[in-house]
């Protein structure tokens, strides 16, 4: 997919999306596609690790990876004018990966940290836990894809290598180049450079078990030494695909998503001033999804505010937004559109989304009519029927309650 | 090597009677407009006591004013499909809002209005003062900010910059509100402020838009020097926490020029090559790192062998002598003394032999191009200008980045000596204890 970047904007970027996320590690190798993403980045046949490092850093660019739980992203971004020798540093990420033996280990070790983090820090712990309740065992979401020390010490080069050749080289990965070069151009490039990879057919979808998680309502996780408490509240939602989708994304504006304008912020940040951050999320993706609504508070408050998030969420399912606070944040979401579209990455970001999720080319064009198109009832219906309470759970980490 | 007015917009400047200092930069294609004001007041203007001042107020400046209510000014903002935001540091606090062009004068009234008659009401300011209490304990739930803060208190012993402008816990729970009004009347006002507007614009619109919101305002606001002068160290000083983590963080820093200070250029050469870029020249719009630096020193001493997870280095330019730190997070399994042993390592070799002549072929490479990637943006723009001008000049940014073309190994490796000498030495050692366990 060709992307024209923002009149005048400096950068470019590239991006491969493959179906290559944590929810295709085979079992008993869970962290595989979180270490095969980040590795290649590492070093490529044809540039070493330093030679590739001096090359990004003379162009002030940057070569990344991401990854969740359904897809990977490999993405180069850098100056404008040296968007031919960028494009040639991401196909040889793609196409030409090193994976040395000694980066293996030393990305491993990365890895290994960050579960380390995850488990002492509450903001990550609580997500952890939380999607551990949510989705029952095999599920992809119920993972952050970082597999657990026994199953990343057992990944292999070999793993890896295989990993990367089935998933990234696969019929049903997508390019994304947002650029002030003219399409044509881009194309042939991309042509070019790209022929000499053997593409697979896509990897088949992993088993979403679809029996609900026998999880209790709350959990309450004791972290000593820590100063501020977690709370964090979610359940299962539906796909992106889903007609019930634009309902629940207003729904989650109202709800936390919208910052400064929506109820958890003007509730519990503003009038009752128990927390600096209160929000919520959707995610909506190909196989399914989640919301979860969170905010950092006094370990003394830690009922107070798991209770104002979870009443506010069923608020959602019991009474209609009213007009008034629905159009404002309606109308608020459609007149930031001119901010999501001020640089290269911005547009890039909703080019790649309109990529994998097979949208009409014309998505951003007609969303302001189709958003304008949902009444309150809807929200409320849909909130109802995908974000039913009795599958919402409670998650607070942090250190426990002073005892007076 | 493009300047950075160039990569801004077509700049302008001009001062109102009252003092304000106006910058704008027009961006004709840019579909969004960005309003910052930096009043020069930060946790530099603090003293024990009312630590953390300066960040509540911050906090109060969205709380109302004579003409917004309580919510108002978010509202504003929001509405008209804006992004609106401030942050404190220890030399400036800004605020700042991105809207879309044709509604430049929502953030333009707002920000008038709180320059000099922002409410700051009792009630209001005790429920704030436990939202940046949780803003404190949330920042405390990570081990960096721990280490900083006691990084910070050891190398300063009498300059303000010893403390954090979230300010200390104590300060923050007794320091009465009324605290907040006397700091405002002082500092805040158009003497002592920046009004920087990027994007897109009709310029003689906006400035007289400017003038009728602006111009009128009393001449208010004190910049006053900061006298404190932090005494030579007679000696290495270290601390040793412990607390929960992942693995174990040790942090250097070593006393540093001020950003006017003709070392400075030398200093940020070196945070570039010991640590792969330096904020101020950072290729990302709004400074900050860009991600892992394979090809920098601290990463091919550290992260290359397997001794840290990640490695970096900030030279942190300030109006006052600052500091140079480098901060290593362990690899699973490796003692902190290993870490400190490699880090003196390094910082002694580049003081020895100094950066090799590639290396900084390299460094003028990335910081010729860029130039023009941090300027994308209004949001980003607009935030640049506004820093640098803060700093002291627009004309800052040209003339430190001319000054880092021109360096040559010689000069970075003097400027190392001066800077990593053991004496001078801070060290912070964290090691994590405990974890988490199901309740």
């Amino acid at each position: 997919m060709l992307q024209a970047a923002p009149a005048g904007a400096p950068s470019f970027s590239a991006t491969l999306i493959a179906p290559a996320g944590w929810g295709y590690d085979p079992p008993g190798a869970e962290g595989l596609a979180a270490l095969a993403s980040r590795l290649s980045v590492q070093s490529t046949d044809r540039h070493p690790r330093k030679e590739l490092a001096r090359l990004l850093d003379r162009y002030s660019a940057t070569l990344t990876s991401h990854t969740d739980p359904e897809s990977a992203e490999v993405t180069v971004w850098g100056p404008q004018d040296a968007w031919e020798p960028l494009l040639e540093l991401l196909a040889d990420a793609i196409l030409r990966p090193a994976f040395a033996e000694a980066e293996v280990a030393r990305v491993r070790q990365q890895l290994r940290e960050r579960q380390l983090r995850e488990a002492a820090q509450p903001d990550l712990r609580s997500r952890r836990e939380l999607l551990g309740d949510l989705f029952p065992r095999g599920h992809p979401y119920r993972s952050t894809g970082l597999g657990r020390a026994s199953s990343l010490r057992r990944l292999t080069r070999d793993a890896v290598r295989r990993f990367h050749r089935d998933h990234f080289l696969s019929r049903s990965s997508a390019i994304v180049v947002t650029s002030s070069v003219p399409p044509p151009a881009v194309r042939r490039r991309v042509d070019r450079i790209l022929s000499d990879g053997s593409l697979r057919a896509p990897p088949a979808d992993p088993p979403l078990p679809e029996r609900p998680a026998s999880s209790p309502d709350r959990r309450d996780i004791v972290i000593a030494g820590q100063s501020q408490v977690e709370v964090r509240v979610g359940g299962p939602s539906v796909p992106r695909s889903d007609a019930r989708y634009l309902p629940l994304l207003l729904a989650n504006e109202v709800l936390g998503g919208r910052p400064l304008l929506s109820r958890l912020f003007q509730g519990i940040r503003e009038r009752m001033g128990l927390a600096y951050h209160a929000s919520s999320e959707l995610e909506a993706m190909r196989w399914g999804g989640y919301w979860q609504a969170r905010a950092g508070t006094h370990p003394s408050s830690r009922d107070r505010v798991a209770n104002a998030l979870r009443a506010e969420v069923r608020r959602l399912s019991d009474e209609s937004i009213p007009s008034s606070e629905l159009g404002r944040i309606r109308e608020s979401l459609l007149a930031s559109m001119p901010l999501a579209l001020e640089t290269t990455a911005d547009v890039h970001e909703l080019a790649a989304e309109v990529a994998y999720y097979r949208l009409p080319t014309d998505y951003y064009l007609t969303w302001p009519e189709r958003l304008r198109a949902v009444r309150p009832r809807e929200i409320r219906d849909a909130a109802a029927a995908a974000w039913s309470p009795a599958r919402m759970r409670t998650v607070t980490v942090g250190p426990a309650p002073a005892r007076g | 090597m493009p300047s950075a007015s160039r990569a801004a917009g077509r700049v302008s400047t001009f001062r109102l009677a009252n003092g304000l200092s106006v910058i704008l930069a027009l961006r004709p294609a840019s579909p969004t407009t960005s309003v910052w004001v930096w009043y020069r007041v930060g946790s530099v203007n603090e003293h024990p006591g009312i630590t953390g001042v300066s960040h509540w107020m911050e906090h109060m400046m969205f709380q109302g004013t004579r003409q917004f209510r309580k919510g108002e000014i978010d509202r504003a903002i929001f509405e008209v499909g804006g992004t609106s935001n401030a942050f404190t540091d220890t030399d400036f606090t800004a605020y700042f809002a991105t809207v879309p062009r044709e509604r430049v004068d929502v953030p333009l009234r707002i920000e008038a209005d709180r320059m000099l008659d922002a409410r700051v009401d009792p009630t209001e300011a005790e429920r704030e003062r436990q939202v940046v209490l949780s803003e404190r304990e949330g920042n405390e739930n990570r081990a960096e900010f721990r280490v900083e803060e006691e990084l910070l208190s050891l190398a300063y012993r009498r300059h303000p910059y010893r403390w954090d402008p979230l300010g200390y816990a104590e300060d923050m729970r007794s320091m009465p509100t009324s605290a907040l009004g006397d700091y405002y009347r002082r500092f805040y006002g158009p003497r002592n402020a920046i009004l920087t507007v990027a994007g897109g614009f009709d310029p003689p619109t906006l400035r007289r838009a400017i003038v009728r919101r602006f111009g009128g305002l009393r001449a208010t606001g004190e910049n006053p020097i900061v006298g404190d002068r932090e005494p030579e160290p007679s000696g290495p000083r270290r601390a040793e926490l412990t607390g929960p983590g992942s693995t174990p963080l040790l942090s250097f820093a070593w006393p540093a020029p001020p950003i006017r200070d003709a070392r400075a250029p030398a200093a940020m050469m070196l945070d570039l090559l010991l640590g792969g870029e330096t904020g101020l020249f950072s290729p990302r719009p709004f400074g900050g790192r860009s991600g892992e630096h394979p090809a920098s020193r601290l990463y091919r001493a550290l992260v290359e062998p397997g001794l840290a997870v990640r490695a970096s280095s900030e030279y942190r330019p300030r109006l006052y002598p600052g500091l140079f730190d480098i901060q290593a997070q362990a690899a699973p399994g490796i003692p902190l003394d290993r870490l400190e042993e490699a880090i003196l390592r390094e910082v002694e070799r580049i003081g020895r032999n100094g950066p090799t002549r590639a290396e900084l072929s390299t460094a003028r490479a990335m910081l010729a191009r860029s130039a023009a990637l941090a300027y994308e943006g209004s949001s980003a723009a607009a935030f640049r200008l506004g820093w640098f001008a803060a700093y002291g000049s627009l004309a800052l940014e040209g003339k430190l980045r001319r000054a880092l073309v021109r360096l040559r190994p010689d000069d970075v490796r003097s400027e190392a000596r001066r800077l990593f000498r053991r004496e001078r030495s801070v060290c912070v050692r964290y090691e994590p204890e405990g974890g988490g366990h199901g309740g």
